[in-house]
């Protein structure tokens, strides 16, 4: 049974994001990108992982996918379609993708990977957070301190690309 | 833990106060005052490169997860003077072009936050840090070089960057999940033990490579290199071209050196191959440059094809003179956009044909542009000639003879397009030359210290022993 919703998830996201990637419609690609995240997020509540799929559903599904679709609605038609590319162009990223899952999927399968027995209960709040803010070996605190000056200096950046010069301001009132 | 371990990070909490005093400053000054932000972040840079040369303890911290050594400090020391010769560079330009527009300040809040990002992943001893101190020292990049958003270029710059960058963390994420996969562990040390040679190892190697490669722009990954060079402001392609590319050298040779040993036969075929794609092509495509931002983007891909000879070398002397020859680029590199900038800021003009002529109306100039492609090109006895000389001996101890070779005659190469330029500037004559100018103090002082470092770096023989004796791994 779990098998069988493994594979529905599966081919949901491989489906779903081959049609994100491929449609001329922008606000449809963003919808079909929804469908990828919440399939994935389907993945991690099978494998036990229910706050990695609770934060997959509120941060990317709920909020990412949100963002996205305000910023279509903002500045672009939604009716509008992209043209869609040269058929040569199609062909040679087509057979690109092709050649670099199968080596990618040869390698993944051939390899034998070691398996621990303790994943089971890893990813409780408790745990999460225990390791999120320790400092010794396996904690988190560092890098969730570096996360906010990303953040900020994103931030930043986004003002910067969105903010006018002021002689611009004059001559448009 | 004991507070005062911290202090290990001494450098990374010092450029964080300074973000933050420069974004509190912004909030507090006055509209009129708005101008005091370049002296101040001048002032506190200074502080920081000195800062960085008193000495300091080396350990590691959190685990494991920031380490700190005599090599990484001396990296960090390399990319602070880097920065301030830039910042005493676009001095003049910020005060020219963008204060008037108010956004002075979000200009070095974004250049230091990529270089808290390239500190820490200088001292990353995870993956997880790495990648980070990686976004955080791409990420801002792409508003740097849209920062003239209403030139159609600069916009244009920004998403080509954006997009290429985004695509290259995503590989090389993808190698780094692999590499997860196969050993367990995201800790560098726990890998180093753990990796072995397999499929799935090449694979997550090659992904990962490719993203640093991307930020090297090393050839098949440098589509990106000349348009967003020539779109951005001068300052930021600098910036590209010397700090955020040395410091992607920097880790990269750190990794492989280490993390990839048990690797190193497969790394060196990759290596070997990039190294000739990347001076050839580099090279070739220089030689049919016309606009002077675009011609150097193309060096600067010859260049980076060359340090991968010492890479290739993977021993101590290989570390020693990659951080060596990166010090030189520093500095070679600074002081010829420095000229380009000085000329385009006063009088805006940006091609190869309109320097003809400089020499007779601007000697101190064309002389520093001079220096600087020489050291470029390599010719005795400037710096840059003993940089290439020590990696050729370095690749050449390891018996890749015929890499050598293809190297010196893409150097034979690269000295005529260096020459073309100094050809136009001391031997043309033109009536219409670029009049006579007097440029920014601050930008002046800035090519004093480049042309300093050239002849220091190049005639002083205790520094490449000085950086030789930090090297051993």
């Amino acid at each position: 049974m779990e098998r069988i919703i493994f594979y529905i998830f599966a081919a949901a996201i491989i489906l779903f994001s081959l049609f994100s990637v491929t449609s001329t419609r922008i606000l449809r690609a963003a919808i079909y990108l929804f469908l990828v995240l919440v399939s994935i997020a389907g993945l991690y509540f099978m494998l036990g992982y229910h706050f990695l799929g609770a934060v997959q559903l509120t941060v990317y599904a709920g909020g990412i996918v949100v963002l996205i679709i305000f910023s279509i609605l903002l500045t672009e038609q939604i009716d509008s379609r992209m043209p869609a590319p040269k058929l040569g162009t199609m062909i040679l990223s087509g057979a690109v993708a092709v050649i670099g899952a199968t080596v990618s999927i040869f390698a993944i399968t051939g390899h034998n990977f070691e398996t621990t027995p303790e994943t089971v209960n890893a990813g409780t709040v408790e745990k999460v957070g225990e390791r999120l803010l320790s400092y010794g070996e396996g904690g988190y605190v560092l890098p969730f301190e570096v996360i906010s000056v990303l953040l900020l200096a994103a931030m930043i950046g986004a003002i910067v690309i969105a903010k006018r010069p002021k002689s611009d301001e004059q001559t448009s009132e | 833990m004991e507070l005062s371990t911290l202090l290990l990070m001494r450098q990374e909490l010092a450029l964080t106060a300074i973000i933050l005093i420069l974004l509190v400053s912004e909030i507090f000054l006055s509209k009129e005052n708005k101008g005091v932000v370049v002296p101040l972040a001048l002032g506190l840079m200074v502080l920081q490169t000195i800062l960085g040369f008193i000495p300091i303890d080396y350990g590691n911290l959190f685990g494991g997860m920031f380490q700190n050594s005599e090599l990484t400090h001396l990296m960090k020391n390399i990319l602070n003077v880097a920065v301030l010769v830039l910042f005493l560079q676009s001095a003049s330009w910020l005060r020219k072009d963008v204060l008037e527009q108010g956004r002075g300040t979000e200009f070095y809040l974004l250049i230091l936050s990529t270089l808290l990002g390239m500190y820490f992943m200088i001292s990353a001893g995870d993956f997880l840090m790495f990648f980070l101190g990686l976004e955080l020292s791409s990420l801002p990049l792409a508003a740097l070089a849209a920062f003239d958003i209403y030139k159609k270029q600069s916009a244009e710059a920004g998403i080509k960057f954006i997009l290429s960058a985004a695509m290259a963390s995503g590989v090389s994420l993808f190698g780094i999940s692999m590499i997860y996969g196969v050993t367990g562990s995201l800790y560098f040390d726990e890998i180093a033990a753990a990796f072995s040679f397999g499929g799935l190892e090449v694979l997550a190697l090659v992904f990962f490579f490719g993203g640093l490669a991307f930020k090297m722009s090393l050839v098949p990954f440098h589509f990106w290199t000349a348009d967003v060079y020539e779109g951005s402001p001068i300052p930021v392609t600098s910036y590209l071209s010397v700090v955020s590319k040395g410091a992607a050298v920097f880790i990269l040779t750190i990794i492989l050196f280490t993390v990839m040993k048990s690797m190193q036969d497969v790394w060196r075929d990759v290596v070997y191959i990039l190294a000739i794609l990347t001076m050839t092509i580099g090279n070739l495509f220089a030689l049919r440059q016309k606009n002077m931002k675009r011609f150097l983007a193309f060096s600067s891909i010859a260049q980076a094809g060359f340090l991968l000879l010492g890479i290739i070398a993977a021993n101590q002397n290989g570390m020693a003179v990659v951080v060596y020859f990166v010090l030189i680029y520093v500095f070679s590199n600074l002081g010829a956009f420095g000229v380009v900038q000085a000329i385009s800021l006063n009088t805006g003009k940006e091609n190869i044909d309109d320097y003809e002529g400089l020499y007779r109306t601007n000697p101190k100039l064309s002389l520093v542009m001079l220096l600087s492609l020489f050291s470029l090109a390599g010719i005795p006895p400037v710096a840059g000639f003993f940089g290439k000389f020590f990696l050729f001996i370095a690749a050449a101890g390891e018996g890749y003879y015929w890499l050598v070779l293809i190297a010196v005659i893409n150097v034979t190469i690269a000295l005529y397009y260096y020459l073309l330029v100094v050809r136009a500037m001391f031997l043309r004559k033109n009536d219409n030359a670029i009049p006579l100018f007097k440029s920014d103090t601050l930008l002046r002082v800035g090519l004093v210290i480049c042309v300093l470092g050239i002849l220091v770096a190049g005639l002083y023989s205790p520094l490449y022993e000085y950086i030789f004796g930090l090297s051993a791994f």
